[in-house]
């Protein structure tokens, strides 16, 4: 490590932008104020709404992004970006309860979270003529099921690439956002409660956890 | 059914016909093919008809139409009723004791063909349902009587579970057999009708406890 300092130029510290900085700043603020509105009123805010609970000009907003369309955008990948830093997968190798009750805690807590945002998703995405929202759906579906087959590869290394299929639809299904807020909203399900009854039934739609992979958890 | 004395009586006298109230037929027909022509444009659409474009598939003025309903929500419940009327008479209670592999494929085969018929309309009707409270009802409702089926075809199965695993594994069902989860399976990973059967029916299989020997 030495070596490579020798003769090395003297580098001078990176020269901070303030201005873009700022601005930076004022654009993570409105996204916030964006989904902040969302999780309080399930419906897409007007754009002076956002501007008066980031405490900018409607103005500022649009200098920001071109359009509403561009601010969902933004605040998709703001959200996608969140979602990933605070859920990294735990428990991948632990047994079979350990990782079912890491994957529907990670997956309660994003639904929780996102349901808002993902319904406006759904709702703009085919007026959205740059296809960009049904880019973000696709890759917030991809990263679910993704996750799904990396904390549960013991149990589906065991079936056919059929069934594996098969399965991996249902618990997509069984697991989608609609299914948690039905739980929540309309069942009056506690968190845990209705996390209980995900744990459960992706118990039941798993195949047998191979004895090896049980002894070595 | 003419049990009382009075409606034996009634009987007895000479009788009237009923008059008919052409005025008041003519109307309820008119509506009829305002509400039908809401159902086929939005299966031909998949989005919301405007007042002109009902007005003119039903051969009407967009004036009728508001005669008969106050707004666009209004005619959107009336659908609603139609299509759960409709789909109440579409799924009658069928193989309810035979055995289990029976009735999972009965049940699932029914619920295919209703999302198959019905998915452009629930899409429709349910988007923002929200914000009408009579809407909201109905949509609520839909869900209820399509818990309520599966509950009573896979009863044998049901009874045998403690309440609170009962609970879960309803809702399991439900989630597993939404309209969406039916139109992810056909339009995102291209299922066919029949490949969409088999991973609900294998699903359910799974979900369900074995059966009591």
């Amino acid at each position: 490590m030495d070596s490579e300092l020798q003769g090395a130029p003297i580098s001078k510290p990176p020269r901070i932008d303030g201005r873009r900085l700022r601005s930076e700043r004022t654009k993570q603020l409105i996204i916030e104020a964006f989904l902040s509105l969302l999780r309080e009123v399930p419906q897409m805010p007007t754009a002076v709404q956002i501007a008066e609970r980031a405490g900018y000009s409607v103005r500022s907003i649009f200098e920001r992004f071109p359009d509403l369309n561009a601010l969902r955008v933004a605040a998709t990948d703001y959200q996608l970006a969140q979602a990933l830093a605070l859920a990294p997968p735990r428990g991948a190798d632990g047994n079979r309860e350990t990782r079912l009750r890491s994957q529907v805690n990670t997956r309660a807590h994003t639904c929780e979270r996102g349901v808002a945002l993902w319904r406006v998703l759904l709702q703009f995405a085919d007026q959205d003529s740059t296809g960009q929202l049904k880019q973000r759906v696709a890759r917030a579906r991809e990263t679910t099921v993704g996750r799904i087959e990396l904390m549960y590869r013991t149990e589906l290394s065991t079936v056919a690439e059929g069934e594996r299929r098969e399965l991996l639809i249902a618990l997509e299904a069984l697991t989608d956002m609609e299914s948690w807020a039905r739980m929540r909203e309309q069942h009056g399900l506690s968190f845990e409660e209705a996390c209980e009854v995900w744990i459960h039934a992706i118990d039941r739609l798993l195949p047998p956890t191979p004895i090896v992979a049980a002894a070595a958890a | 059914m003419v049990d009382t004395p009075a409606e034996a009586n009634d009987e007895m006298a000479p009788r009237k016909e009923p008059r008919v109230d052409g005025r008041r037929l003519r109307s309820e027909r008119t509506r009829q093919l305002i509400i039908e022509a809401y159902m086929a444009l939005v299966r031909e659409n998949a989005q919301m008809p405007t007042a002109a474009q009902i007005a003119e598939r039903a051969g009407y003025s967009v004036r009728s139409i508001f005669e008969r309903f106050p707004d666009l929500t209004a005619l959107r419940v009336a659908v609603t009723d139609q299509a759960i009327a409709e789909a109440r008479a579409h799924a009658a209670l069928r193989d309810l004791d035979s055995p289990r592999a029976t009735r999972i494929k009965s049940q699932v085969e029914q619920r295919a063909r209703s999302c198959e018929r019905w998915l452009p309309l629930w899409r429709v009707l349910s988007k923002d349902a929200s914000q009408s409270a009579d809407l909201n009802k109905r949509i609520t409702m839909i869900r209820q009587l399509i818990v309520m089926r599966m509950e009573m075809m896979f009863k044998p199965e049901l009874s045998s579970m403690a309440e609170s695993d009962r609970r879960k594994t309803v809702l399991a069902l439900e989630a597993l057999t939404t309209f969406e989860s039916w139109a992810r399976m056909r339009e995102l990973y291209d299922l066919s009708v029949e490949e969409a059967i088999a991973v609900w029916m294998r699903a359910i299989d799974r979900l369900l406890p074995a059966n009591p020997s």
